[in-house]
């Protein structure tokens, strides 16, 4: 689905004499089956733009439209189902939202409020519980017998069983150890593949870099970059007011060409930096 | 969350922060007490005039009163109407069925409006003015003497302030899980009772949850920095009384001399 | 060197569990050493952290401290040498301000007040986090917040500080100016530093990498050796360090020596490649 922001303002406390900006006049496009990443610093508002798009929050002001939907100021709090169903969302920590006595039920919970028959919602549990990378034995267990890493993937599983379009990651990854972050962004990745729009809020530039077709800079409620993350990273204004860092093979090279190698257009994976350094080495 | 006011402090310096916590807490008491000594529009008159003296001190936006009433709006509402309309009165201006409508209805009612008005507006005053924290040493410190009697209070204040320092993570938290199950499609506040009563349990169970956790991990926590059970602590925080105190105890003395007076009058 | 530390024979294992969490583990820690364990999730290193400072109580074996064993007597006397900071730092604030929150270890020891006054400021000036005393936690960052649990560790004047994964939430950001400041207060305050973690930046700041698996050590050298192992270290929980991943990758065309070079030495031995065309 395509998504697109138009001057969107976003005021909490929009009523009370303390009024405090979350999104400052977003306009912004998302393409549809892309890999987007939102990167910017803790409180930029990063999560407040992400929520407006399934109608978590709306704007104080401006509109965005969500596949044939538009969300204004105005719009109902009633009959949001058919736009969350295609608007999946995996929250920071998102273990904290099972609730369920078996790993079933928690999956197949949100299948069921989107209109799913029963015997739908099993089978989508029980085709998710792999994808995520557990076994089918996990389905009866209770969830909060499981590790940390083991909940955040049952409830990965929980939100990808409705069959979202689009899917939204507020940093999916925090917390897990080293293995269990590349399993889950190449499942990620792996879903858009398949047709799926994904939308991840990170701190990790390198996931950025590896994973990500787009990316948008937000700091304190603007958008103030957007477009390839090749020329996002290359941005040496946002590079020098501190509004991004770079990953790491970018750090590299701006470290290496202190001396004898140069480059034009810094390299933002580790396969481009070995290419160039290759390149530059042997002269071919 | 955000929209109840009373109950909420806001950063300030003017002099009624710098009241010493005990006497504020004690006095807002005292005060809420008096009003009820008022009997006539001139004692009432007297009454607003000072806490709107009050409010002027505290240097805090007039907003935050009005707010401050919203909450309780309909509780006004229906009090005041039941006074004007139900008041028995032997010269009744207006008369249908079981409704009466007269002067003395009209007067108690509108005394009965103020008499809301003033306690909301001075125990808004006290919380917007105090941390919560200042509150729970008051309490604290009032209840000192039945330390006598072996009642925990140092634990009990001690249990209190945690309390009041993770009802914002505990607000965080509901509204995030709220959140997270509103986008795995559930609707609060539709359909009938039943349904609505049942949309709650994927909010209490991971809330429960978590506030386990945090609190599992904040007594593992305490234990690391050395936390017994109460005894032997010293204390950080101390309450100053001063002379701004005593002169706001007389302030409040000559209120109620000056009310009884007009009272009587 | 000098001991801090010294465990043996240590066994745990959980009331409702059959799988010991620490399986006879023996290890000896240094006077202001700088020592990371790191390990699969479940691998029993935040079990061991709570075994350090006696907040469960062992199967077996023993954990010396500072030449003293922990027992009932003197488990309080023993855990004031020790601080933890721990990973999530909503839930380790106790005071409803910062300075409550750096004075609580120290209003446990009954100190006077005047006393601990300066104390607090003190332990807040170390961490740079003196102009936020009087604020409310809520409005802090997660760096913030984890600086303000530094001090009141520092505040009660511990010889070892246990780092239990308290970088993992924080934005990179934070966690820089966390380590940064672990680093310097080791080096002034002659401090112990354990950090357990699977941030891999993390480990290069240390002078000694344990690994556990299962409850037991697998591996315990110095980081150049552990890194050696490349690829393999995710079977630890650790990413592979970013030089030697790049290594990897030139390694086809380029003539590299063997062996794990950090960032800084690769950078040496490309710039060589590249001058001597």
């Amino acid at each position: 689905m395509e998504i697109t922001f138009e001057h969107v303002t976003h005021s909490y406390d929009a009523n009370s004499p303390i009024a405090n900006l979350g999104l400052d006049d977003v306009s912004l496009k998302i393409d549809d089956k892309k890999f987007t990443a939102i990167v910017g610093q803790t409180g930029s508002g990063k999560s407040t733009l992400v929520r407006h798009i399934n109608a978590l929050l709306k704007p104080t002001s401006g509109k965005l439209t969500v596949g044939d939907r538009i969300i204004t100021s105005e719009t109902n709090n009633k009959n949001l189902k058919p736009l969350r169903k295609k608007v999946g969302m995996v929250f920071q920590f998102p273990e904290s939202q099972l609730f369920e006595e078996t790993v079933e039920k928690d999956i197949m919970f949100g299948p069921m409020n989107f209109g799913f028959s029963e015997s739908e919602a099993k089978d989508a549990a029980h085709e998710m519980i792999e994808l995520v990378g557990l076994s089918k034995d996990y389905l009866q267990k209770s969830p909060f017998d499981l590790s940390g890493g083991q909940m955040r993937r049952v409830a990965i599983a929980g939100v990808l069983a409705s069959n979202p379009e689009t899917i939204i990651l507020d940093e999916p990854t925090a917390g897990l150890d080293p293995v269990g972050r590349h399993e889950i962004m190449d499942l990620f990745k792996n879903l858009q593949s398949k047709g799926r729009t994904i939308i991840l809020i990170t701190h990790n530039m390198d996931d950025v870099a590896n994973y990500a077709d787009e990316m948008a800079v937000m700091s304190q409620g603007k958008l103030v970059a957007s477009g390839l993350p090749s020329d996002v990273f290359n941005n040496q204004e946002l590079l020098e007011n501190d509004l991004l860092t770079l990953p790491q093979s970018a750090q590299f090279a701006q470290s290496l060409a202190q001396k004898y190698f140069q480059f034009d257009k810094l390299p933002i994976t580790i396969d481009e930096l070995s290419a160039e350094i290759k390149q530059q080495v042997n002269g071919d | 969350m955000n929209k109840l006011i009373m109950g909420r402090y806001l950063p300030g310096d003017s002099l009624i922060y710098q009241l010493d916590p005990r006497g504020k807490f004690l006095l807002t008491f005292y005060f809420v007490g008096i009003v009820f000594l008022a009997n006539n529009v001139a004692s009432y008159v007297f009454l607003m005039a000072f806490v709107l003296f009050a409010v002027y001190l505290s240097k805090i936006n007039f907003g935050f009163f009005i707010k401050g009433l919203r909450p309780i709006f309909w509780l006004i509402l229906f009090t005041v109407l039941l006074q004007l309309f139900f008041t028995p009165s032997t010269h009744p201006i207006w008369h249908w069925g079981f409704l009466t409508l007269s002067k003395e209805g009209m007067v108690i009612a509108s005394y009965i409006f103020v008499r809301f008005v003033l306690i909301i507006f001075i125990s808004t005053l006290l919380t917007l003015t105090t941390t919560p924290i200042e509150i729970s040493d008051s309490i604290e410190s009032i209840l000192k003497p039945l330390k006598k009697v072996n009642f925990p209070v140092t634990q009990v204040a001690l249990m209190l302030s945690i309390a009041l320092r993770f009802v914002p993570l505990l607000v965080d938290e509901t509204t995030k899980i709220m959140d997270a199950q509103r986008a795995r499609g559930v609707d609060f506040g539709e359909g009938g009772l039943i349904k609505r009563i049942k949309s709650f349990v994927p909010i209490l169970i991971p809330l429960f949850v978590s506030s386990f956790s945090i609190a599992y991990d904040l007594a593992i926590a305490m234990e690391s920095r050395g936390y017994k059970d109460g005894e032997g602590r010293s204390k950080y925080r101390v309450l100053k009384w001063s002379r701004r105190d005593n002169i706001t105890v007389l302030v409040m003395l000559a209120v109620t001399i000056i009310l009884l007076f007009i009272r009587s009058y | 060197m000098e001991k801090i530390i010294s465990i043996k024979n240590l066994n745990y294992t959980y009331p409702d569990s059959k799988k010991p969490a620490i399986n006879n583990l023996t290890v000896d820690i240094y006077k202001n050493e700088w020592l990371s364990i790191v390990g699969k999730n479940g691998s029993g290193k935040s079990t061991l952290t709570k075994l350090i400072d006696g907040l469960i109580d062992a199967d077996s074996g023993t954990v010396e401290i500072d030449g003293q064993e922990i027992n009932e007597e003197n488990i309080w006397e023993v855990r004031t040498k020790i601080g933890i900071v721990f990973q999530n730092p909503d839930h380790q604030f106790v005071g409803a301000t910062v300075e409550d929150d750096v004075a609580f270890g120290l209003e446990n020891q009954g100190m006077p007040r005047e006393q601990m006054v300066k104390e607090v400021d003190h332990a807040l000036e170390l961490v740079g986090m003196h102009d936020f005393k009087k604020r409310d936690p809520q409005t802090l960052s997660g760096g913030q917040k984890q600086r303000v649990a530094i001090a009141g560790v520092l505040a009660t004047k511990p010889r070892i500080i246990i780092m239990d994964e308290s970088t993992s939430m924080l934005d990179p950001e934070g966690r820089r100016t966390v380590l940064n400041l672990i680093q310097n207060l080791r080096q002034q305050q002659d401090l112990t530093i354990i950090s357990i973690t699977h941030d891999i930046s993390e480990t290069e700041l240390s002078q000694r990498i344990v690994v556990l698996n299962d409850g037991q050590i697998v591996r315990d050298d110095i980081p150049k050796n552990i890194y050696n192992i490349g690829t393999n270290l995710s079977k630890f929980g650790l990413e592979e360090p970013f030089s030697d991943e790049l290594m990897s990758t030139l390694r086809d065309s380029l003539e590299l020596p063997e062996g794990y070079l950090n960032e800084e030495e690769l950078m040496k031995q490309l710039w060589k490649l590249r001058s001597n065309m």
